[in-house]
């Protein structure tokens, strides 16, 4: 018996964004991820390396040596990230956080400037992630970032208005951050939507968790979301924004060179960090934001054999 | 998704019937947009009472093409000339719908064909030449020939829309369980199953307080796997019922906004 | 769910001769789906419409058995294609390959080690593939031997059909997956399954293929099986485990059995990094070369992550966990036991390096919101906790830290415990600031 091969009717599809001075796509996807056989993948998924705004005391040695002499200049650092091969650069504004140094709106978008003046590539901005502190300076950031077409997060249900308003006026998007809840994540876009902000301007962020630390529920929330999107949820049919790197180095897994049950750490941390990133890829992840070079270069290996077509 | 099929241009409305004797777009195309905007996902065209075919599928066609350029959604045809409606399909942009087919074999033997011809839906009517049966298991025998006969003609059963015929509770009160229960069997009938849709105006008919009625059942009808419905569209709390039914019924995923958003196409 | 009256009437002869008691076969057909009259009142249903129809009660994906004793593995029974819909109910199996050339004992013994402990659980490999790689039956028996004699997982033996009767002299009690029956060696292969009562795999070159040869195998009387697609690049392989799957929970009887994907790579992090994404992707045997722990860990993990049952979160046990060696003037922080939230406060914690001790209140797994809602996560319940567990006395303060999102528990769990009860952050990601400014100041 011939096998009638079954392909779903999807109805609609992921937006499609634009970002970065050279206008990057990404998103646009009719199809569950890598189907290729029943719909279109226009774009593949992206990567980041992440650049943070001052010397990071929690990177452990195997993370440190890749950007050795550039830890302590975002520039240059920026520029490493993109020699990497890097899709875009994800800058961290952690000096602005209050236990830090506490930074001014202005000192870090005087910051964000120069780095996305150094750089061709779209530039992925992210606070410091205390709430009021980043409606405060997220806004001065997206001004002064003004025809740099940033991806600008995250913004939450706290202080999205501010962040939106600056966002949508200096032709920006957003990365609506919600904690591993769909329902208030579809909210969230739909505020950000009520204030004037297209849909195909805005990313949401579910916040993973890494491999052994709660994979699976921003997996599910990633499958949920893209089923949705792809049966005329407009609201859950933005791409979606992975802080892979932050939390796989996190993981004792990956940071810990001494761990001998596991394993050496130089392939451990590589995987831990990587296979993070192809299980939210086959999820339907877009935007993959790593902290190792050698992440990126496995995870685009990974995702050239994953979009060559399986035609039926 | 629930899919309404906005009841509005139909020419049994004053300004519908005056709009098709001037050959006035207006009206047309300012009720395609507000349905439209209330989240209509079909727009149901009925000339209403013309004296010869011939104009009546003229009629047709002029109100499909009108409709559609004033926005993109998909009409279901609804006459019972075959002339209409096959002119009204001509001229469709898209999947459209035949409303309708009932079970008589001659009906099925014309309809069938032309739906599978253009592509369309087509809704199906539980009921052949002795009438509309009153029992859940009949209108469920009717529907199984229904399908038999639409699989035979090649339509696929997602775009088969059987109808177990709404009749009014103010007279015909015991068929409404009927009805209900011969929706949920519906979907027993094939995998894929077919779809359903109802006339949902036909059960408040000439009662007080049509809208209660209206929202009431259209809530009982969606937990027995009612797809669909020609209906009001402009009644608001009637779309919001099918909003709120739609969510706990876990058919799309919640949020605060779930009201607003269910009216966004 | 059984057939639909669509379904068993495309089966029926449709001659409307009425013998069976209904006025048409459309009629009958409808009677058989719901139940209320037997295939056996019609004299003219053919045998294949017959099998067709009995066949539609059984499982999607059959259960299949591998081994037997401790270590014995199942597959199969699945009915979702998305975990979120229910659960994913039986784990891939990982195998791993160790070829008849090469040094077996070492390398099996090598496989033995593969054991790791995640939140409270014990996680392993779980098949030895043996590959007859010299093409000599003789040397493929006793590598078979030497493996079965030096580990308890059950094989999977690779090899042609000759060498495979040799091997399942050796090994054939034991119930080892045979690899594999294709279009020129089925017969045989069955033959030799059936023997053993072996589960078989059969392998095709695509889709079409495959599902004439599972018929012909079915059509010799043995459903024991395993399927293998053929494909062994990535994008094909995800493609063909979704159609198999969709195919499967549609009833396509020749697909309703577990499958086989090999991820077998010499670059050992793409083998890896594939070998995760097939157990995701409805892969019941994922094979693979590697036998060290830094490639096999990431894959048992994203195992035991995708195939957790979402209805059920894993729990970690109520107890004291110490991090860091904690003195007695160390923090303790008060949580619930569902695991997430366990190891994101201890993550946290332990990242701003900052000895403590956590203590897990039992909420039945529930995360802190849901738990404080459902009445399981109370000051009764922590003030029995940090009372039972005798933590109190590790420290030589009065001080407990509650998470910041049931501050309103603050004061009533300090009169019952007597203890000063601090309100810590709301995420555990706010740990490191809350430790430098209101522990360690």
């Amino acid at each position: 018996m011939a096998v009638n091969v079954i392909k779903e009717r999807w109805t609609s599809k992921v937006a499609e964004m634009k970002l970065g001075p050279n206008e990057i796509k990404i998103g646009g996807e009719s199809t569950l991820p890598f189907l290729h056989f029943e719909g279109e993948m226009p774009h593949r998924p992206v990567t980041a390396l992440e650049v943070i705004d001052m010397e990071p005391e929690d990177y452990p040695d195997m993370l440190k040596e890749p950007f050795a002499s550039v830890l302590n200049d975002p520039v240059a650092w920026a520029k490493k990230v993109v020699e990497y091969g890097a899709d875009m650069v994800a800058l961290r504004l952690m000096s602005a956080h209050p236990d830090w140094k506490n930074a001014s709106a202005d000192e870090v978008a005087a910051t964000a400037r120069a780095v996305a003046d150094a750089i061709d590539v779209p530039l992925i901005v992210i606070g410091c992630g205390v709430e009021e502190k980043d409606g405060e300076i997220l806004p001065v950031v997206a001004e002064k970032l003004e025809g740099k077409k940033c991806l600008i997060g995250c913004v939450t249900q706290a202080n999205y208005k501010s962040v939106t308003a600056a966002a949508n006026g200096y032709g920006h998007c957003v990365i609506a951050s919600t904690p591993l809840d769909i329902n208030l994540c579809k909210q969230l876009n739909i505020l950000i939507n009520e204030m004037g902000l297209p849909l195909d301007r805005v990313a949401f962020d579910p916040l993973v968790g890494a491999l052994g630390y709660g994979i699976e529920y921003a997996y599910s929330i990633m499958e949920r979301a893209r089923t949705g999107a792809l049966t005329g949820d407009k609201t859950l049919a933005t791409p979606v924004v992975c802080f892979v790197g932050q939390e796989a180095w996190k993981a004792k897994e990956a940071k810990d060179p001494d761990a001998a049950e596991w394993g050496p750490q130089g392939d451990r941390a590589i995987l831990w960090e990587t296979t993070t990133a192809t299980t939210f890829a086959i999820a339907g992840g877009t935007i993959f934001i790593m902290r190792h070079p050698e992440s990126i270069k496995r995870f685009n290996a990974f995702i050239d054999e994953a979009m060559k077509s399986n035609a039926y | 998704m629930f899919e309404i099929i906005g009841e509005r241009i139909n020419g049994l409305f004053v300004d519908i019937r005056e709009a098709i004797k001037n050959k006035d777009p207006k009206p047309i195309r300012d009720w395609a947009v507000r349905q439209a905007n209330a989240g209509s996902y079909w727009l149901d065209i009925n000339t209403g009472p013309v004296a010869s075919k011939e104009e009546q599928a003229e009629i047709m066609a002029w109100l499909v093409k009108t409709a559609q350029e004033a926005v993109d959604l998909p009409c279901c045809i609804d006459t019972t000339n075959w002339l209409a409606m096959e002119e009204g399909l001509k001229v469709h942009k898209g999947k459209g719908m035949i409303n309708s087919t009932t079970a008589e074999q001659a009906k099925m033997d014309a309809l069938f064909p032309m739906a599978a011809k253009y592509g369309a839906a087509i809704v199906a009517l539980t009921m052949n030449e002795k009438g509309v049966p009153k029992s859940a298991d009949d209108r469920i025998a009717l529907a199984m020939e229904l399908v038999a006969n639409a699989d035979a003609y090649g339509i696929p059963m997602p775009d088969l829309y059987i109808d177990p015929l709404v009749l009014p509770v103010n007279v015909a009160q015991e068929h409404s369980p009927e009805v209900l229960e011969a929706l949920r069997q519906v979907k027993l009938l094939a995998n894929p199953a077919p779809k359903t849709t109802c006339g949902l105006s036909n059960i408040s008919q000439k009662a007080p307080d049509r809208p209660l009625i209206n929202r009431t059942y259209l809530a009982m009808a969606m937990v027995c796997g009612l797809d669909s419905a020609v209906m009001d569209a402009e009644d608001a709390p009637l779309v919001d019922t099918a909003a709120t039914a739609s969510i706990l019924l876990n058919q799309s995923i919640y949020c605060d906004s779930y009201v607003k958003i269910f009216r966004q196409r | 769910m059984g057939l639909t009256g669509l379904e068993i009437f495309k089966q029926l002869p449709k001659k409307n001769c009425k013998e069976c008691g209904q006025p048409t076969c459309l009629a009958f057909a409808m009677q058989l789906a719901a139940g209320k009259a037997s295939l056996d009142a019609c004299p003219y249903v053919s045998d294949a419409a017959r099998e067709a129809l009995d066949s539609a009660s059984a499982p999607p994906v059959a259960l299949i058995k591998i081994g037997a004793g401790e270590k014995l593995l199942e597959l199969g029974n699945e009915t979702v294609l998305f975990r979120h819909d229910k659960r994913f109910e039986h784990p891939s199996g990982i195998a791993i390959q160790v070829n008849d050339n090469e040094d077996v004992k070492a390398k099996v013994e090598k496989i033995n080690k593969l054991v790791f402990d995640r939140v409270g659980q014990t996680h392993e490999v779980n098949l030895v593939a043996v590959n007859n790689a010299s093409g000599d039956a003789a040397k493929f028996a006793e590598a078979v031997k030497t493996a079965q004699e030096n580990t308890q997982y059950p094989l999977l033996l690779i090899a042609d059909a000759a060498a495979m009767e040799k091997g399942l002299e050796v090994a054939g009690a034991n119930k080892p997956v045979v690899y594999a029956a294709d279009a020129n060696n089925y017969e045989a292969m069955v033959n030799l399954a059936k023997k053993y009562e072996a589960p078989l795999v059969v392998k095709g070159n695509d889709l079409n293929s495959l599902a004439e040869l599972v018929e012909k195998v079915m059509a010799l009387g043995y459903k024991n099986l395993i399927l293998d697609s053929g494909s062994r690049e990535l994008a094909k392989v995800i493609a063909d485990q979704t159609q198999i799957r969709r195919q499967a929970l549609k009833l396509f009887r020749p697909f309703g059995y577990p499958t086989i994907a090999f991820a077998n790579n010499d670059d050992a992090i793409i083998e890896s990094l594939n070998a995760s994404t097939y157990v995701a992707k409805y892969a019941g045997i994922v094979v693979m070369n590697s036998a060290e722990a830094e490639h096999i860990l990431p894959v048992i993990t994203l195992r035991l992550n995708v195939y957790t049952d979402p209805q059920k979160p894993i729990a970690v046990e109520s107890k004291i966990y110490e991090l860091l060696n904690p003195g007695p003037d160390a923090p303790v922080l008060i949580t619930t036991n569902f695991s997430l939230s366990y190891f994101c406060v201890a993550g946290d914690t332990e990242g701003a390096r900052q000895p403590a001790y956590v203590i897990p209140v039992d909420t039945d797994g529930i995360s802190v919101l849901t738990a404080w809602a459902a009445g399981k996560f109370t000051p009764e319940t922590i003030a029995d906790t940090v009372k039972n567990l005798g933590v109190m006395d590790k420290v030589n303060h009065k001080k407990i830290i509650i998470p910041g999102g049931v501050a309103v528990l603050s004061g009533k769990t300090a009169e019952l415990t007597g203890l000063e009860v601090i309100v810590g952050p709301r995420e555990s990601a706010g740990l490191p600031s809350f430790f430098k400014q209101r522990w360690n100041q």
